[in-house]
């Protein structure tokens, strides 16, 4: 077993590599079929040490995180667990796409304020993302005469930031 | 009955009709709600770290010695995910070294659990049921998952039982437990509407009035997006998506600004004149 594959099971749980690829998860996953590689395909990619083929995987960014496959796999292993593990070690690694921008604006939205604000997380994101502009205004045409879309100037913050902040930093590291 | 309240950051934006309804209908039915004190983002299904999340879960639960109610589903679920992680002492440990209080367990409820109990023991309360209301039951994705937690994460009947108590006709309804695509709608948007859209018209197809939802996330796709979505397919739908609290609360027999209706995308005004009907029909 290679670094790669033992560091997913360091995150994930030492059960992924009891899988018996039965295709459970998959089976149930509600964007399977708009994946690259199946959910059953992508713990296979792990166990084989095919980082480049799991880490370059559409799979991991089209995961719901539903916990479908994690509530049914026979294994008792978490498939959502793999798939969190692969986001991690993708970031880790330096890669960059739209889907890890946006996992990466919304974690720094709440370690540096304790809470998310949909206005400030979609404005940043457009301006990260541009493809993004015309869906994120069109929503926004929809939801800001509702009174639903808090515009604000500054985004709130909670006063136990700090201990947030040492949550990511003490416990991410580790 | 008082409960520890965690509102979650979606309630206080896009999701406020929830947070309006579910603080009149908890009024209603004598429910006293305390929010917990500074509490934060429970991370939703963003913060792949699970050390991270667990951490985050476990400062909002450290703050409050009561249960904890939450009407959001995604918040309902990373904060049970938490409570079963921590059973772990070696993760208990990591993370009450981070904590400013300790974590010492936690009982976590959601809202539609608390309103169950309230009703069973006075369902006198239902001063205006919804009689004939055709109503599909979406479950989502993270109501019953983890296993453990309010129903059956294979073959749940908890909200079709409910929307019995309250007087309305569940619809069987094959997709009730697809997940909306909500968590990745910003990133995937075509993957998120084309899930998002099958299940609204598979709900239309079951012959329902309306979509109940025990979610904010499922509630932006299913109801602020049904226009876009109706547009991007060319398909009317046409179907309005309501809160479990905004249904419960027509049923408790308060009034439509007390439950935030004027803030749902798709127009709740169909469900509103045919209850009125059905009434009017009833009396003769």
């Amino acid at each position: 077993m290679n670094e790669f594959a033992r560091e997913v099971l360091r995150l994930a749980g030492d059960e992924v590599k009891t899988c018996i690829q039965c295709g459970t998860c998959s089976a149930s996953c509600p964007t399977a079929h708009l994946m690259d590689n199946s959910i059953r395909k992508l713990v296979k990619f792990v166990l084989e040490g095919m980082k480049d083929e799991a880490l370059n995987s559409r799979s991991i960014w089209l995961c719901t995180s539903c916990l479908a496959c994690t509530v049914r796999c026979p294994r008792g292993i978490r498939p959502i667990a793999v798939v969190s593990a692969l986001k991690q070690i993708y970031e880790a690694e330096g890669m960059k796409n739209r889907d890890s921008i946006h996992e990466e604006i919304f974690n720094r939205h709440i370690k540096e304020r304790g809470r998310v604000s949909e206005f400030f997380l979609s404005a940043e994101y457009m301006l990260r993302n541009p493809q993004s502009a015309a869906q994120i205004i069109s929503f926004g045409a929809e939801l800001v005469p509702k009174g639903k879309i808090n515009i604000e100037l500054r985004p709130d913050s909670i006063e136990g930031r700090d201990e947030v902040k040492r949550i990511f930093e003490e416990l991410g590291g580790a | 009955m008082k409960l520890a309240y965690y509102p979650g950051c979606v309630a206080r934006a896009t999701g406020k009709e929830y947070e309006i309804s579910t603080r009149s209908v908890c009024s209603a039915l004598g429910i006293e709600l305390e929010e917990i004190d500074d509490w934060n983002c429970c991370g939703a299904t963003h913060v792949s770290n699970e050390l991270v999340a667990v951490g985050l879960a476990a400062r909002n639960l450290a703050r409050t010695e009561l249960p904890v109610m939450t009407g959001c589903s995604i918040c309902y679920s990373k904060l049970r995910s938490a409570v079963l992680r921590l059973e772990d002492n070696e993760i208990q440990r990591k993370v009450n070294s981070v904590l400013e209080r300790e974590y010492t367990g936690a009982e976590v409820k959601h809202l539609i659990e608390v309103i169950m109990e309230v009703l069973e023991g006075a369902d006198d309360v239902l001063i205006a049921p919804l009689e004939g209301l055709k109503v599909a039951p979406y479950y989502g994705c993270l109501l019953t998952r983890p296993c453990g937690g309010i129903d059956s994460p294979e073959n749940p009947s908890v909200l079709e039982k409910l929307l019995r108590t309250l007087g309305a006709e569940p619809v069987d309804f094959r997709l009730k437990m697809k997940c909306c695509g909500g968590p990745i709608f910003m990133t995937e948007e075509v993957a998120a509407s084309d899930t998002a859209f099958a299940i609204l018209e598979n709900a239309k197809e079951s012959g329902a009035d309306a979509i109940m939802v025990v979610c904010p996330l499922c509630h932006l796709m299913l109801d602020a997006n049904q226009h876009a979505m109706e547009k991007k397919f060319e398909t009317k739908i046409d179907l309005p998506v309501l809160y479990v609290t905004q249904l419960t609360g027509l049923a408790l027999g308060l009034g439509a600004e007390e439950l935030g209706m004027g803030m749902n995308s798709v127009s709740p005004a169909p469900v509103l004149e045919k209850l009125e009907e059905m009434r009017a029909e009833g009396e003769v």
